[in-house]
């Protein structure tokens, strides 16, 4: 019975549905959970993901709710919002990297007509934001300015606010705001602000935080390994570059002050609180469907400048930043210098890793320390690795601020992980699909955190499908061309570090027509967060998504939802709803099952009626039931509320984590993928073209397959511009150019389409065994990319963007041999 | 929608008794009665014009601070990152452009004319297949759509695909200013980073280039970072055949991204081709050779090494397609 | 005063304003006017978030001023709606194949499809590609979008086929 199969789906827990086959996961399950590598059987495709069962609403690529009103143009996001009298703010930023503050003359400012008021540190009544990311475990405790006035740290750094009548005059303003500034030793390469004579970019020292992971004896099983692969590998600083850019409208009411902003996170309301020194029930923050985020707007954007404007003036106040602003001075993805040393036997095991990590933190904490955890967590990928060593480093420098991007460090550690892969099978002339199959996690293994796996990993069927969507291999289009195939696979968490106690919540009600009203403080990105909640809501209670609405992102009005990131909306947020339309199916069940005269078992919620299910008493067909709206009735007659209000606390085991070892609790689960490219190098301008690209990912169960196919599309693209053409370039922490013509990303013109093909092992934690997406289409890209130039040229890349230059460069350094040993010399070959 | 600004004052901000009435060094608000708005003193002078006599004669007006308003798509980017501040924006926009025409074995096309207009132009396709193929390089649709020929050369960009056109085809760009008309050689145009010959009061009014000849082939490639990004380096090539012979008559180079101006191909380098059909070696050393004599420069986009490499693939790679295309032609006839 | 009176026909309606000379035609439709369907994505004109069409065709209303564009025809996303707020087909096929995401690029993305399917039959893929590789998307990859936009070419000419017989 398909109800029997949702009500034993229950979040938090892995069952599978009934009315499926039972997922057969793999060979690995029988046998004892550590293995030794010798007698680890590949893992091919044979492992084939469970039959879901079919659902009426779930599983299905509708489109509704907030995807109609973006096609018809009528949706507004946190700059369409307007009220009588606002007033037009901007921020001031810091023209220097490193530097002491003189003085702030601010009189040629306010003097403008038409500005309300211009506001410096000391207006600020508490000015400082000190984010213990890591939940205290062994990171500094910086405290970072709203607005600097003694110190600048980075070049864009806010130092004074303006609000005036008109975006001109504010514009205008900000100009007339005089600094005068003292320069100050600054470091700009986290290489360099490690050496013990580095300026300090704050008085405690320039590590943020280092994490370790112990697992073995790395070092005797790298002396006693068959091979020794060691590789260096970095990767750039990355901007969301989000085309809708940080902004919002405040406002005072009721003497809340109030805050519409394009947000991740709405529990910001606490800090904004803060800042101002006011109670936290003065503070109220909504999050307007947002033009994209990608981590760039989960630390506060706009919120706190707003914030100030509004409650200095009495008066609305808008802000947008300018792109050119954005792309200067809005938190960054990290780049990162990875060193592995992998060692492998001969038959391509992967026997130990010893992987040192560090990341450019820039000039303050945001989420570095967290990001380098994920790092830390992640590097080995998806992979068994009896012997771990991981050191991963959070260094600042004076360069502007790093924190969340998609992918959160696991996204990085994927091109090191992979580029040491297919580098163990070129040292060992194996083939590359092949050692992956050797190597991959299986359900019941240990990974490096000490952790036990305990749903399906489906990584080598989404192997197996991605390379057979590459089919026969191109010819090259020319004689200075070469063509060549890579893939990669990865392992990315969904769901928050399980150090930190995690809920969410959803509130439901049946209204008097049968209508259905959702209530849940989810930020909506763009992926269809909020579309989610209903289309689930729909599947239970059986009602149409035209007759619900949902209602999200409000510290005042929806029940606190936890915040749009760590891809743990659909896990978190899509249980929590689940749960609740369960509870509230429950609570109205009796009352109908009573009307319709049938045991509770056999009520059933279709097309927005209760009918009692196969009911033929009288060998007539089944009755009609009763309307929604009815069993309302009814239920308010036996003072039954047909309201429900879920929390939802996930069962996760929440041990310790030792900070020496680095083992205990990290993560609820994981999603795995692999995409496959083939390209076309030209050798004498190092372009590089992509051909042909495929992505394949397990999502245990597709809640919607035409959201998660976009997730999986888009995340390539974003990946690809990561891998080949998108760079920020500081010199002394000055970006070279903060135009978007400059930060290239890429267009519909540049690749080809993506493939995308969904894998459902059936076995997740989120509702109906999904698992989150969000994240996990991005770190692939890289990888694939590289491998697949390498096997184009013959040298591999080792450093991000993969540029014409950067190929030519590498081309250049041949003297015969590749640097990376063995080269598989037919084109393609090598990923069969 | 209505006008929804009810009280765009606020109680503590003193009204003025009547228009002109407070004095300021820096913004004059006007407060419009009706609406109710603020605005603060426009940026510049606007005026509209429907001739180049009109455009020139405003521009004198106005002064040092005046700027011709084309397409807007390189000025106004400007203007909005508040990099440049004319006092004034002259807009040729209410000038009519005439329709591409030949005349005296020449393509003439009207300063206002849109790239998107060129792009679609069947006489251009044919005539100038050069420009077309260029064209199809620059920005985007929209910047297509509004960009306009007479503007792009007035800007004189290091990467204009119309400069490296200019070049190929022997261009003339016309000039209007108080002395009257002018007609620049293309070589002789641009002379600098974002500097061209024009005087500060004239305006370009059109261009002219030389349209294709029976025996003669054409090729124009450039590699940019992304599509629709400015060019890192680019070729226009215009190969001629000999009249009798089937050997090189003539052969011109327009190269961009490889100097701070848009710059023909050295033509002494060049003429050793002349009389001859070169082997690929031949072209790739005369590549060289020409490569040698420009500067590209480093920028955030690339650097001086990397263009000077790909600039020799892409000449070699132009002139080699350009010459296949002029011994098609001919063997057509 | 140095307000300017312009009338600005938008999607079909004539709207007389004041505006300044500087005031830039997408801050007009956006703050003045209330379409907030135009929006700001960049002010270089790279991004295609703010296009319009102008008597048909894209343009980015961060580069125009509204001065400039008196008595033409311009369309944003609201303006291919039909009477009732009906789905253009176009916006149909955007909305049931995954064309829109986080939906910031659609308006632009929409209309320039929009432009260019006025001013072709059918157009392949790759000329779709070419014509909006001026609208940035940073959510969906593309590939849905061109999946749109074909479909909605094919059921177009197909409808004019049936029509025809």
């Amino acid at each position: 019975m398909r109800d029997a199969a949702l009500a034993a789906t229950s979040g938090g827990q892995i069952l599978v549905s009934e009315a499926a086959p039972p997922s057969i996961p793999g060979p690995g399950v029988a046998e004892p959970p550590s293995r030794s590598p010798e007698t680890r059987e590949p893992q091919g495709a044979d492992t084939p993901a469970s039959t879901v069962a079919p659902m009426r609403v779930v599983g299905q690529p509708v489109a509704h709710h907030d995807f109609i009103e973006k096609v018809k143009g009528s949706i507004l996001y946190a700059a369409d919002w307007e009220l009588p009298g606002m007033l037009y703010g901007r921020v001031v930023r810091a023209t220097m990297s490193s530097a002491r503050i003189v003085s702030i003359h601010t009189e040629k400012a306010r003097a403008l007509r038409g500005v309300a008021t211009v506001l410096t540190g000391e207006d600020v009544p508490s000015n400082q934001l000190v984010e213990p990311s890591a939940g205290g475990v062994g990171e500094l405790l910086v405290a970072m300015p709203i607005l600097a006035r003694d110190r600048v740290r980075y070049a864009g750094e806010p130092i004074a606010l303006v609000a005036a009548e008109t975006q001109q005059i504010a514009d205008d303003a900000a100009e007339l705001v005089q600094v005068e500034y003292e320069e100050l030793p600054g470091v700009f390469d986290p290489g360099a602000a490690l050496l013990p004579s580095a300026p300090l970019v704050h008085d405690d020292g320039n590590v943020l935080t280092s994490w370790h992971i112990q697992r073995g004896d790395v070092q005797a099983a790298l002396a006693a390994a068959d091979v020794v692969i060691e590789g260096e590998y970095r990767t750039q600083h990355a901007e969301h570059a989000s085309l809708e850019p940080e902004a919002g409208v405040g406002w005072i009411e009721n003497d809340v002050v109030t805050l519409r902003v394009s947000t991740q996170i709405i529990e910001h309301a606490t800090q904004i609180a803060e800042i101002l020194k006011l109670p936290v029930n003065k503070v109220r923050v909504i999050a307007a469907y947002m033009g994209g985020s990608f981590g760039g707007k989960e630390g506060m954007t706009v919120e706190p400048y707003l914030a100030l404007l509004v409650w200095r003036t009495r008066r609305p106040v808008r802000m947008i930043w300018s792109r050119q602003e954005s792309i200067l001075a809005s938190t960054k993805g990290h780049p990162f210098i990875m060193r592995y040393r992998t060692g492998a036997t001969n038959e391509g095991r992967i026997v130990a890793q010893d992987v040192d990590l560090i990341g450019d933190a820039g000039a303050y904490p945001y989420k570095s320390a967290r990001v380098m955890f994920y790092a830390a967590a992640l590097s080995c990928g998806p992979y068994f690795t009896p012997n771990v060593s991981v050191r991963s480093r959070a260094v600042f420098t004076n360069n502007v601020p790093t924190s969340a991007f998609r992918g959160f460090g696991a996204r990085q550690v994927t091109f090191g992980y992979e580029s040491q892969m297919d580098r163990i099978a070129e040292t060992l002339a194996m083939d590359k699909a092949d050692v992956r199959r050797r190597n991959f996690l299986r359900k019941g293994d240990v990974i490096p955190t000490g952790e036990t796996l305990d749903t399906a990993v489906a990584v080598g069927e989404t192997l197996e499908r991605a390379l057979a969507r590459l089919e026969e291999p191109s010819a090259p289009s020319g004689p200075s061309k070469r063509v060549g195939r890579g893939f990669a696979c990865n392992m990315q968490p969904y769901g928050r570090t399980i150090w930190f106690p995690d809920s969410a919540s959803a509130w439901l009600s049946i209204q008097a027509d049968g209508t259905l009203l959702i209530r849940s403080g989810v930020a909506d990105v763009g992926g269809g967060q909020a579309a989610s909640l209903c289309q689930i809501a729909s599947e239970i209670l059986g009602v149409s998504l035209e007759r619900i609405s949902v209602y999200i992102g409000d510290t005042a009005l929806t029940p606190p939802a936890g915040g749009t990131f760590a891809t743990r909306v659909l896990y978190m947020s899509g249980n929590a709803i689940m749960q609740a339309a369960l509870k509230l199916r429950g609570l109205v069940a009796p009352v109908a099952a009573e009307a319709l005269g049938c045991p509770v078992a056999e009520v059933v919620f279709e097309d927005g009626r209760v009918k009692a299910e196969g009911k033929s008493a009288s060998g007539g067909a089944p009755e009609e039931g009763i309307s929604l709206g009815e069993l309302v009735r009814l239920c308010e007659a036996r003072s039954i509320d047909p309201t429900t209000l879920y929390v939802f606390h996930p069962d996760a085991k929440r041990r310790g984590f030792d900070t020496e070892t680095g083992q205990g609790a990290s993560f609820p689960d994981y999603s795995y993928g692999t995409h496959a490219a083939e390209v076309e190098v030209d050798l004498e301008t190092g372009e590089v073209e992509v051909l042909k690209y495929a992505t394949c990912h397990d999502v245990g169960r597709a809640i919607n397959p035409l959201r998660v196919e976009g997730q999986m599309q888009g995340g390539a693209m974003q990946g690809l511009g990561y891998a080949l053409m998108e760079e920020i370039i500081l010199d002394e922490g000055k970006i070279a150019s903060s135009l978007l013509a400059d930060y290239l990303v890429p267009t519909s013109d540049d690749m080809p389409d993506v493939m995308a093909d969904i894998v459902e092992s059936g076995e997740g934690k989120g509702p109906m065994n999904a698992r989150g997406i969000g994240e996990a289409v991005i770190g692939n890209a890289a990888p694939t990319i590289a491998n697949a130039v390498t096997d184009a040229i013959g040298f591999r890349p080792t450093q991000l963007p993969i540029t014409p230059e950067r190929v030519l460069a590498l081309l250049d350094a041949a003297d015969g041999t590749s640097a990376s040993g063995s080269v598989s010399s037919v084109p393609g070959a090598s990923c069969q | 929608m209505t006008a929804m600004f009810e009280s765009g004052v606020d109680k503590a901000m003193p009204m003025p008794s009547a228009p002109g009435a407070l004095e300021d060094t820096h913004a004059r608000v006007v407060l419009d009665d009706w609406e109710r708005r603020w605005y603060g003193e426009p940026r510049f002078k606007y005026e509209l014009v429907r001739s180049y006599e009109e455009a020139v004669f405003a521009l004198r007006e106005h002064g040092e601070g005046a700027k011709a308003l084309a397409g807007g798509q390189s000025l106004v980017p400007l203007m909005n990152l508040r990099v440049l501040r004319p006092s004034a924006l002259i807009d040729l926009n209410g000038i009519v452009a005439i329709a591409p025409q030949v005349e005296g074995g020449r393509l003439s096309l009207s300063a206002m004319t849109r790239y998107s207009q060129v792009l679609l132009s069947e006489l251009v396709r044919c005539q100038t297949p050069l420009l077309t193929a260029a064209i199809a390089y620059v920005g985007n649709v929209r910047v297509r759509n509004r960009g306009t020929i007479g503007g792009a050369l007035a800007h004189g960009q290091a990467t204009s695909e119309l400069a490296a056109v200019a070049l190929a085809l022997g261009g003339e760009i016309l000039a209007y200013g108080p002395t009257g008309t002018r007609l620049i050689d293309a070589e002789e145009f641009f002379v600098g980073h974002l500097k061209t010959d024009l005087r500060p009061e004239e305006v370009v009014t059109g261009l002219r280039l030389e349209v294709a000849q029976s025996r003669q082939g054409s090729s124009f490639t450039e590699l940019a970072r992304r599509s629709g990004a400015e060019a890192i380096a680019g070729v226009a090539a215009n190969v001629t055949l000999s009249p009798e012979r089937d050997v090189i008559g003539g052969v011109r180079l327009g190269l961009i991204g490889v100097d701070e101006r848009p710059v023909a191909g050295d033509r002494t380098i060049l003429s050793s081709l002349l009389g001859r059909i070169p082997t690929p070696t031949e072209i790739d050393d005369v590549a060289a050779e020409v490569t040698a004599r420009t500067a590209p420069v480093t920028d955030s986009q690339s650097t001086a090494s990397y263009r000077r490499r790909l600039v020799r693939v892409l000449i070699r790679r132009a002139l080699t397609e350009a010459l296949q295309r002029a011994e098609e032609r001919a063997s057509a006839e | 005063m140095s307000l300017q009176q312009v009338t600005l026909q938008v999607n079909g309606v004539a709207h007389e304003i004041s505006v300044a000379p500087d005031a830039l035609l997408l801050d007009v439709l956006h703050d003045q006017l209330g379409f907030r369907d135009v929006r700001y994505g960049c002010g270089e004109g790279v991004c295609g978030t703010c296009t319009v069409l102008l008597d048909g065709e894209a343009v980015s209303s961060c580069l125009v001023y509204a001065v400039q564009v008196e008595f033409r025809e311009i369309t944003t996303l609201a303006g291919l709606l039909g009477e009732d707020e009906s789905l253009h087909p176009l916006q149909e096929t955007f909305l049931r194949l995954g064309g829109t995401q986080c939906g910031f690029c659609t308006p632009g993305v929409i209309l320039t499809a929009y432009g260019l399917a006025q001013r072709m039959p059918r157009p392949t893929r790759e000329e779709i590609r070419y014509e909006l590789g001026g609208s940035l998307c940073r959510c969906t990859g593309y590939t849905k979008i061109l999946d749109a936009v074909e479909s909605y070419l094919e059921n177009r000419a197909f409808a004019s086929e049936e029509a025809r017989s």
